[in-house]
């Protein structure tokens, strides 16, 4: 009996290393499109207020019919390896499945080989960090075929900022004083009124 | 009838299902009961509770308990709340690996000082007021987290709200006022245990609070400001019931009852002496910072874990970290219940072997932990090293009381500092270095649980022996009395201050464990009953 269920257990713990190993490779996909933006080499844009246009159309140099699977389009923003250092958290992983690069998404739209742009507002939860921008091109399986990038290979061209919103308020910094304050008052005032009602009753 | 074999400070007596659950009594006949006062429960000469009614409010006694127990599950909410919110956080603050690792040794460093600091404070102002000024004073250190704005202000914020955790002595502190020592275990474990929930509860609070403070309305990086609020106002509110609900001692506050001086103070200076030169001190403070600190690291790194690793939702990783914590309500008790059980048969051997089987299948599961890729994996793994590992707390507390009776109290806060102590140190090697992944340091500290659990072997008891080595045949060195008079000089056995050792010498004997037949009196002690 004790031999099938370790057994059994072997092959449950192979079986979920290899289920992890499956997918669409980033090193396989062809650099097939042409993204650019509109943002200058090494600017700062303020999340919540400033604005990125994308443009993206498929390389006429490459031959006719590459891009017959391509159906939809991601657009993404992706962390440039200064912002990834020391926050694993943010790592390029070769499995797309695995991959935390580029996690957040800009604009999804049906695959069109020109004419492609989008102005995205930078929104409010895009934390601080040194970008650039990514375009993935899915076939009907919603996979990945084929991209192209704002940078060049090494990701070290043509990167921009972002600056984050703080996320504080006035309100709450008020907010944050009052309840403090209420704390340490009422505790003081319990304390001062206990002790002049032991006084009280000691005199008497 | 409910048959308490002599052994004051044992975690879990009377669990064993034959007996009433919900009433741990005391049926020993030395302990006299007072029925002369008007109290809820049955208490004795110091008015103190000898039964363990888990699920009464009566005031004195259990109301205490359940304030008691709530302030310290109160300060593991906030000391955790972090947390669970780190993937937000740490986009919003720009934090490296190494703030947030720093951020998680500094959560639990700041309240090694003030643990040893609150015995005093206790002493002076009476549990009360200890527990109510540490709650209301560590309010704003919360609220404090809505002006956060980088690294050194998170690090900073958490080290002042970990103060906070100094709660555990008030609250140790007060269940002695109110409870008899025979029963003192059972009621401080179970305080000790449902008040370490509170790293479990906050794991779930926290990510479902942020949910719906960012439903309505609010964007990611101002929610979890916002939700910090309801830890600190948790905290105004239980200062309060404190100070208006509770009371120091079962006949009254202390103020009013300071003037009774019967009871001869024991020095300090000796106290800590005898605590610091006792080798087992020392082995059980390193112990206890591999069951108890592993226990606090993993509340600091277990939702980020489950987060990044395996891809989940915050709130669905917060609900998986909190089943860490919230096994404490029946692991820790557990630990002390098979602590008490392999007593009963092997004595103190058994309570050595208890604890370093649990502690190092602990280590054994969390080294697991770190080498599956799978999720159900991941989690049974936990589940079983949180069992292991908090079991082990109670099981440790199931040992403390018999290494001293005289420096009882310090000796506990040592072990509790050490806990503190061991969780920042497991943070600092495996947790804040960006050279090694998450799932790395999990393995690394199973490993390092499992070296730490080793020098439990060798914990001797003359009287009783160790994991390997078995009592001393000489019937002087051999006896309880020997070793637990043995603290005091021949001065102040002159002056009859062992005499409670001698009676906690004669109770322990217990801890021989088969049958206990009567030892032979060791020539030269004043036996009891004259």
């Amino acid at each position: 009996m004790k031999i099938p269920a370790g057994f059994l257990v072997v092959c449950l713990m192979f079986s979920c290393f290899v289920a992890t190993s499956y997918g669409v490779l980033f090193s396989s996909l062809k650099d097939t499109l042409i993204v650019t933006a509109t943002h200058t080499q090494d600017q700062v844009l303020k999340a919540g207020e400033e604005q990125i246009t994308v443009t993206w159309r498929f390389n006429q140099t490459y031959p006719a019919g590459t891009d017959s699977a391509y159906k939809t389009v991601k657009v993404k923003l992706c962390y440039a390896p200064i912002s990834q250092k020391d926050r694993k958290w943010r790592k390029t992983v070769d499995l797309l499945k695995k991959d935390k690069t580029c996690p957040h998404k800009i604009v999804a739209r049906p695959y069109t080989a020109s004419n492609n742009s989008f102005t995205w507002t930078i929104e409010r939860d895009i934390p601080s960090a040194v970008y650039f921008v990514r375009a993935f091109a899915l076939n009907a399986q919603e996979e990945q075929v084929a991209y192209g990038q704002t940078t060049d290979a090494h990701k070290s061209s043509n990167l921009f900022t972002v600056q984050a919103i703080t996320g504080r308020h006035v309100g709450l910094d008020v907010a944050s004083i009052c309840f403090s304050a209420f704390s340490v008052v009422s505790l003081a005032g319990f304390f001062y009124m206990e002790k002049r009602k032991g006084k009280v009753a000691q005199q008497k | 009838m409910p048959e308490i074999e002599g052994s004051p400070g044992s975690s879990m007596h009377g669990v064993t299902g034959r007996e009433s659950v919900m009433a741990f009594s005391v049926a020993s006949p030395m302990v006299h009961t007072d029925r002369t006062a008007k109290f809820d429960l049955p208490v004795d000469s110091e008015h103190k509770a000898t039964v363990f009614k888990l699920f009464s409010f009566a005031n004195p006694h259990m109301r205490t308990f359940h304030l008691s127990w709530i302030s310290f599950f109160t300060t593991f909410v906030s000391t955790f709340a972090a947390a669970p919110l780190v993937p937000i956080i740490r986009d919003n603050l720009d934090l490296t690996k190494a703030d947030i690792g720093n951020a998680g040794v500094a959560s639990v460093s700041g309240s090694i000082f003030s643990r040893l600091v609150m015995g005093a404070v206790c002493d002076l102002l009476g549990p009360r007021y200890g527990c109510a000024f540490l709650i209301m004073l560590s309010a704003p250190t919360v609220f404090c987290m809505s002006f956060v704005s980088d690294a050194s202000g998170y690090i900073a914020v958490r080290f002042m709200i970990g103060f906070s955790l100094a709660t555990f002595v008030s609250c140790q502190y007060w269940m002695s006022t109110m409870f008899n020592s025979k029963i003192i275990g059972v009621v401080n474990g179970t305080a000790a245990g449902w008040g370490n929930m509170g790293g479990g509860a906050t794991q779930l609070l926290m990510p479902v609070l942020f949910e719906i403070i960012k439903k309505a309305g609010a964007t990611p990086f101002t929610a979890w400001r916002i939700a910090f609020f309801i830890p600190g106002w948790l905290h105004v509110i239980m200062g309060i019931l404190v100070l208006t609900l509770g009371q120091d001692l079962p006949d009254g506050n202390l103020g009013a009852l300071q003037k009774k001086g019967d009871i001869a103070k024991d020095k300090f200076g000796k106290v800590l002496w005898y605590a610091v030169t006792n080798y087992r001190t020392w082995i059980f403070v390193l112990l206890y910072g591999y069951s108890m600190g592993v226990e606090l690291t993993i509340d600091n790194v277990i939702a980020e874990y489950f987060y990044d690793r395996f891809d989940l939702k915050l709130h669905l990783a917060g609900i998986i970290a909190a089943c860490f914590g919230m096994a404490n309500l029946l692991a820790r008790p557990f630990g002390g219940f098979t602590s008490d059980y392999m007593a009963k048969r092997f004595g103190m051997r058994g309570r050595l072997w208890n604890l370093w089987l649990l502690q190092t299948a602990g280590g054994v599961f969390c080294v697991c932990l770190g080498l599956v890729n799978s999720l159900t994996l991941a989690i049974t793994f936990m589940m079983l090293f949180s069992i292991g590992a908090q079991a082990a707390c109670g099981a440790t507390f199931g040992v403390i009381p018999f290494i001293s009776r005289r420096s009882l109290g310090i000796i506990s806060g040592m072990t509790g500092a050490g806990g503190n102590f061991g969780s920042g140190l497991t943070q600092l090697i495996f947790f804040a270095n960006a050279s090694f992944s998450t799932e790395k340091g999990l393995t690394y500290m199973g490993l390092m649980i499992i070296c730490a659990t080793l020098p439990v072997s060798l914990v001797h008891f003359p009287q009783w022996g160790s994991m390997f080595l078995p009592p001393s045949k000489d019937i002087v060195k051999g006896s309880e009395e020997n070793y637990y008079v043995s603290e005091w000089t021949e001065d102040e056995k002159q002056k009859g201050m062992h005499e409670a050792s001698l009676k906690f010498a004669e109770n322990s004997r217990s801890e021989r464990g088969g049958k206990v037949a009567s030892a032979p009196t060791p020539p030269g002690n004043t036996p009891n009953h004259v």
